[in-house]
């Protein structure tokens, strides 16, 4: 019965997953070939000049980490006040408050990321209010604003926030209010009550939803390539490039199995700090 | 009558560019140069077997530039004269663009029936054995065409691209903003712009690079120079922060939004910003520009080979040329263009006047490129640095 059920889903699995990472593997090692400028022959070489960091790849995917991770802080520190209100103090309108945070999501992500362009454009929204605040002189421009990391990392965090907040809420709500009440009954302050107990409790949200932002982000290339210019370019761009314009899908295999293999060995570790038992001690 | 642009045409494709060509279209060498020189081009495609017109599907799909036919810029009169004789079955535009399109057709994904590349990847697609020759009987337009350029399309005697369209690249900069120290494609990484430059995303990148460095072949750089220019590229990168575009439109939407004020574009650019009310100055650099061709292919497996000629006909004819000219400031093969109704101001922005402007070393035509993997590999690590 339980093995009739799974079937489909393994079966689809196995299909889309697994064997394209197979095809990717054999890729990744030259045993393919799929383009008249493939040799096909067995080589490990792609994969020493990567690993040992002979090209810039290496360099390039520590950058992406070092994106990621920064979003990742940055879109749960601002997204925790967020649950905490929605679960803790919104009261019968928590649902409807939620519902409104979720609403740009109604709009295409496309839209939502071009939009940032027109705010942070050299003649955009923020560039022009500083000129007319007489802050910067219309000669002089903000180079950072857009086309940088700087904005790769804006819009990445503002995309990110009301699906982060989601876990946060979820967690926060699930808790058990008695325990708060214990705590102020024991004289604890506010501060003191939500330190060591509302904090502790929820954090298996809180990793969850640091988790849910920066797996993704390590891989991501469509916000990049649209608000990043060449100072935004992350490891998914390079991935995109070697097999969309430069043809070179072994590269391109080898660095796609290496972001794999670090996500999966990440996911693994981060696994077990999911489960409200292993973070809470006493 | 022959043309002004006729004569640039001519008298820049004769002589030493004729062997040049046969050799690119050859894709073997001198030897194998001077035989195609003298062969002439079939007719091409046997009508045999294949359904007549009126049976053909006549959903012709067009794998081609955005702003070549898709009414991005009001060019859908490029076809005009296909779409007076198969009114009810308008094309379908898929948005080419050079790398991405070949790849996409290398891996099978483009089920189309004509591609429109540009001259350096003609043997490419023909190496992938999923072109069929055009049969230039079926194009009136065709004995009108530049003979030198057509050359350019004949593959193994064939002819399996018809050339249509040339132009230059060049730095562009608007002249209320941005003074130059001098005409150099410099001017592309000064540091007084930082952030306001666009880069073209593709490995044409190097080859400016190259000649502006004074590299001897820029089109067969050795392994060394490659690095050299790698980085050359990558320190110009940083010091200036370039945004890069992929396609035509993005450009114009940079100078347009006033976040590019310099960038590296092609002519239909300048008449773009133009029209946008932009003061622009399409450069003539002391290391010449560089100038393409591209042309239409036929895909092997098309359900709609006469559709697909006339189609192309059609793009051919001297009133397509000259929209061309007057709304892109592009060249056409048609040798019966009349320049005299030519926007003067778009044909002097390009020295279209000047019968030396294709000339080395005020233009160098592009070539299909050595180790063309080495140069794409190189430019993703510029991009990755």
């Amino acid at each position: 019965m339980t093995a009739g059920l799974l079937s489909p889903p393994l079966l689809w699995l196995l299909l889309f997953f697994l064997l394209p990472i197979a095809v990717v593997a054999l890729y990744s090692v030259g045993k393919l070939q799929l383009f008249p400028t493939d040799t096909a022959v067995f080589s490990l070489e792609d994969w020493r000049k990567f690993l040992a960091g002979n090209s810039v790849y290496l360099g390039l995917f520590w950058k992406s980490m070092r994106v990621a991770l920064t979003v990742a802080v940055v879109v749960v520190v601002l997204s925790y006040p967020i649950g905490y209100f929605l679960a803790l103090a919104a009261g019968k309108r928590r649902y409807v408050l939620l519902l409104l945070i979720i609403t740009p999501f109604l709009t295409s992500f496309l839209l939502r990321v071009l939009a940032w362009k027109v705010i942070l454009g050299h003649s955009g929204v923020v560039s022009s209010a500083l000129v007319w605040l007489n802050l910067r002189s219309p000669d002089q421009s903000i180079s950072w604003l857009i086309y940088s990391q700087f904005s790769v990392m804006l819009v990445l965090v503002y995309v990110w926030v009301p699906f982060v907040a989601l876990p946060i809420f979820v967690t926060l709500e699930n808790l058990d209010r008695s325990l708060l009440e214990a705590a102020g009954d024991l004289g604890a302050s506010r501060w003191r009550t939500f330190f060591r107990v509302t904090l502790p409790l929820s954090l298996p949200g809180l990793i969850a939803a640091f988790v849910f932002v920066f797996i993704p982000t390590i891989g991501e290339f469509v916000t990049p390539l649209l608000v990043g210019g060449s100072s935004g370019f992350l490891y998914g761009n390079a991935i995109r490039d070697l097999f969309e314009s430069g043809l070179d899908w072994q590269t391109g295999s080898v660095l796609s199995l290496f972001l794999l293999g670090v996500v999966a060995v990440l996911t693994a570790l981060f696994a077990r700090f999911l489960r409200p038992d292993a973070v809470v001690r006493d | 009558m022959a043309s002004e642009l006729d004569r640039i045409v001519e008298r820049q494709f004769s002589r030493r560019d004729l062997f040049r060509y046969a050799g690119i279209a050859a894709g073997a060498g001198v030897l194998a140069a001077c035989k195609k020189a003298t062969t002439t081009p079939s007719a091409g495609g046997s009508a045999a077997a294949r359904p007549p017109v009126s049976q053909e599907p006549g959903n012709l799909q067009v794998f081609d530039w955005a702003g070549y036919g898709d009414g991005a810029y009001g060019d859908e009169v490029l076809w005009k004269g296909y779409k007076k004789q198969y009114p009810s079955e308008p094309p379908k535009f898929i948005t080419f663009q050079e790398d991405p399109g070949f790849t996409k057709v290398a891996q099978g994904n483009a089920p189309y029936d004509i591609v429109h590349p540009c001259g350096y990847k003609f043997p490419d697609y023909v190496k992938l054995g999923v072109m069929q020759p055009w049969d230039t009987s079926k194009i009136s337009n065709f004995s009108d065409l530049n003979p030198t350029l057509e050359k350019a399309g004949v593959i193994d005697g064939q002819q399996y691209f018809i050339v249509a369209d040339w132009g230059f690249a060049a730095p562009m900069y608007r002249q209320d903003k941005v003074t130059p120290k001098e005409d150099s494609w410099s001017l592309l990484w000064d540091t007084r712009y930082k952030g306001r430059i666009a880069w073209e995303d593709s490995l044409n990148m190097f080859i400016v690079a190259a000649y502006f460095n004074g590299v001897d072949d820029p089109w067969n750089m050795t392994a060394s120079e490659i690095a050299d220019m790698k980085t050359f590229l990558i320190t110009q990168k940083k010091a200036v922060s370039p945004q890069l575009w992929l396609d035509q439109t993005d450009i114009d939407q940079k100078f347009k939004s006033e976040d590019v004020y310099v960038g590296y574009a092609w002519p239909a650019s300048w008449v773009v910003g133009e029209g946008n009310g932009l003061d622009l100055v399409y450069m003539q650099p002391k290391e010449g520009r560089t100038s393409w061709y591209c042309g239409f292919g036929l895909f092997k497996d098309t359900q709609n080979y006469y559709h697909a000629h006339d189609y192309v006909n059609a793009w051919m004819s001297p009133e397509s040329a000259l929209w061309l000219l007057n709304n892109y400031g592009y060249g056409h093969t048609n040798t019966k263009i009349d320049l005299s109704k030519a926007d003067p101001a778009t044909v002097k922005a390009f020295s279209l006047d000047d019968p030396t402007v294709l000339e080395e070393p005020t233009t160098h035509v592009e070539r299909p490129i050595g180790d063309r993997p080495a140069y794409d590999a190189a430019w993703v690590e510029v991009k990755s640095a």
